[in-house]
């Protein structure tokens, strides 16, 4: 494409791009059919439909606090949830919802002890079945495992078969986060105090701010590329930006707990985390567990992951180490061909009666 | 290099856009070392600070001034918000003891039905109205 070309298709291709940009709004993500199957407070747990369910254990997707769990089902055709529905696992979603200020309280205690534990039980009970599968990703995979490895004291064991734990961090002490939240002189408390919740535009900016850059000017730099060169994948990239742009805020309590754990003095690694009093050891984790890490991730980064394998019981251990993004890796549009059909395999052979 | 990469590297528009990738490649290197230093963090912690303590003072006022009009402000809407929870929370809790029981119940149910249905071989029909008796 010469010169003038370039300068006489410039206007249409603004349009083009700044109507992808402004409509981003509209598009639709997380349109896979579900019903309601209990609710509590913010959180709702979803069943998927399908009519060909195949594997007894059902699976229960658990994504984390700051982001909606749409992009398990982010687009026809790029849903981790169709894909999982079509391969005949029974799909179970728990969205956390959008807390409101009255629900600062709300700590990570109450989240793995109380709605983790209670949606487990519903999922269970609407499936009919004993035991199931917890596919965590990202700070979700976090809440999964703190509950598989939280002191039962004497109680009925967890009824958690397979435990897939998804770009998961476990020990951010060395990383850029810790180096923002870490110093003590930053008093967590007080903001939570003030802030109540902490705003979602907080979080995403400082998620942001990790590569500027990349997430402030590539982006927009690639897609304008992409208009020009004819190759722009709309609903591709309106889904993605529609998710990353819907971030609910994080209750001001298990913000400052989860500060505390992940990036002062890593509890969770050094087993001294405890929730509601009861010590959270990741020794007891004995299911069958997969570990996704990716190697470009910059929010959960690997050696941030790494202790985790170190810690856990379990004699059934996979690890899938895969190059790209915190997202991309499990939502990209190569995921279909890469990931995904690698965790379909370690899930079907595990989830049989 | 091929000759057609060799022809769009050598237009002019081209070799601007190498060296704009360049200079935003070099950016994002330094940027992504400036964010990951300590100082960078007390900057971007005491702007949290400060900006959650300024939302706190104006929502603060916002609820003076409802509150002075005999209007219900923010705190008095959480405050009620939090009530329902707590009211919420015990339901959910007697819900499960709830179902707890009467799944006992008919576990209970279905021993004896059982247990006759092997004695006099008629206990199946019996069985099947327990549990359609059961459900709700």
């Amino acid at each position: 494409m010469n010169v003038l070309e370039r300068i006489a298709r410039a206007p249409g291709n603004a349009l083009e791009f700044s109507n992808i940009v402004l409509t981003t709004d509209d598009a639709v993500i997380g349109a896979t059919p579900r019903d309601v199957v209990w609710t509590h407070r913010a959180t709702t747990l979803y069943r998927y439909r399908s009519t060909q369910r195949r594997f007894p254990v059902p699976l229960l997707l658990v994504f984390a606090l700051i982001n909606r769990p749409d992009i398990f089902d982010l687009r026809p055709g790029g849903s981790l949830v169709e894909y999982l529905l079509e391969e005949g696992f029974d799909i179970f979603l728990l969205d956390w919802g959008a807390p409101g200020e009255e629900d600062c309280d709300m700590g990570i205690d109450d989240y793995v002890c109380d709605e983790l534990h209670w949606a487990i039980r519903e999922t269970l009970r609407a499936a009919k079945s004993d035991e199931v599968s917890l596919i965590g990703w990202c700070l979700g995979a976090t809440v999964c495992a703190m509950y598989c490895g939280l002191d039962r004291r004497g109680g009925p064991a967890v009824p958690v078969r397979n435990l897939a734990l998804l770009t998961m961090p476990i020990d951010g002490r060395d990383s850029t986060y810790a180096k923002w939240v870490g110093d003590p002189s930053f008093d967590i408390d007080g903001v939570a105090e003030h802030w109540h919740n902490i705003p979602g535009e907080a979080v995403d900016f400082a998620n942001k701010m990790l590569k500027p850059v990349s997430n402030f000017f590539t982006t927009y730099r690639r897609l304008w590329e992409n208009v020009e060169q004819g190759q722009v994948r709309r609903e591709a990239y309106q889904s993605m930006a529609k998710w990353v742009a819907n971030n609910p805020p994080f209750p001001g309590r298990a913000w400052t707990q989860w500060i505390e754990m992940m990036y002062r003095d890593g509890s969770l690694v050094n087993g001294h985390a405890r929730l509601r009093g009861r010590r959270v050891d990741l020794r007891r984790i004995d299911q069958n567990v997969l570990v996704v890490t990716a190697g470009a991730d910059h929010i959960a980064p690997l050696p941030g992951t790494m202790p985790f394998f170190d810690l856990i019981a379990s004699r059934d251990v996979t690890h899938i180490a895969r190059p790209g993004g915190h997202i991309g890796l499990i939502a990209g549009s190569a995921a279909r061909k890469v990931i995904w059909p690698e965790m379909v395999d370690w899930l079907r052979e595990r989830s049989e009666r | 290099m091929s000759e057609r990469d060799a022809g769009s590297v050598g237009s002019p528009i081209d070799q601007v856009r190498v060296l704009l990738e360049g200079t935003e490649s070099q950016a994002a290197k330094a940027f992504e070392q400036a964010v990951a230093t300590r100082s960078f963090g007390s900057v971007l912690a005491r702007c949290g600070e400060n900006a959650a303590a300024l939302a706190r003072i104006g929502s603060d006022l916002a609820d003076l001034a409802l509150r002075n009009l005999r209007l219900a402000g923010r705190a008095d809407i959480v405050r009620l918000a939090r009530q329902l929870h707590r009211t919420e929370d015990k339901l959910e809790r007697v819900l499960q003891e709830l179902e707890e029981l009467r799944d006992e119940l008919e576990a209970r149910d279905r021993q004896p039905a059982r247990a006759s249905a092997r004695g006099n071989g008629h206990g199946h029909g019996g069985d099947g109205r327990r549990r359609a008796q059961a459900a709700p």
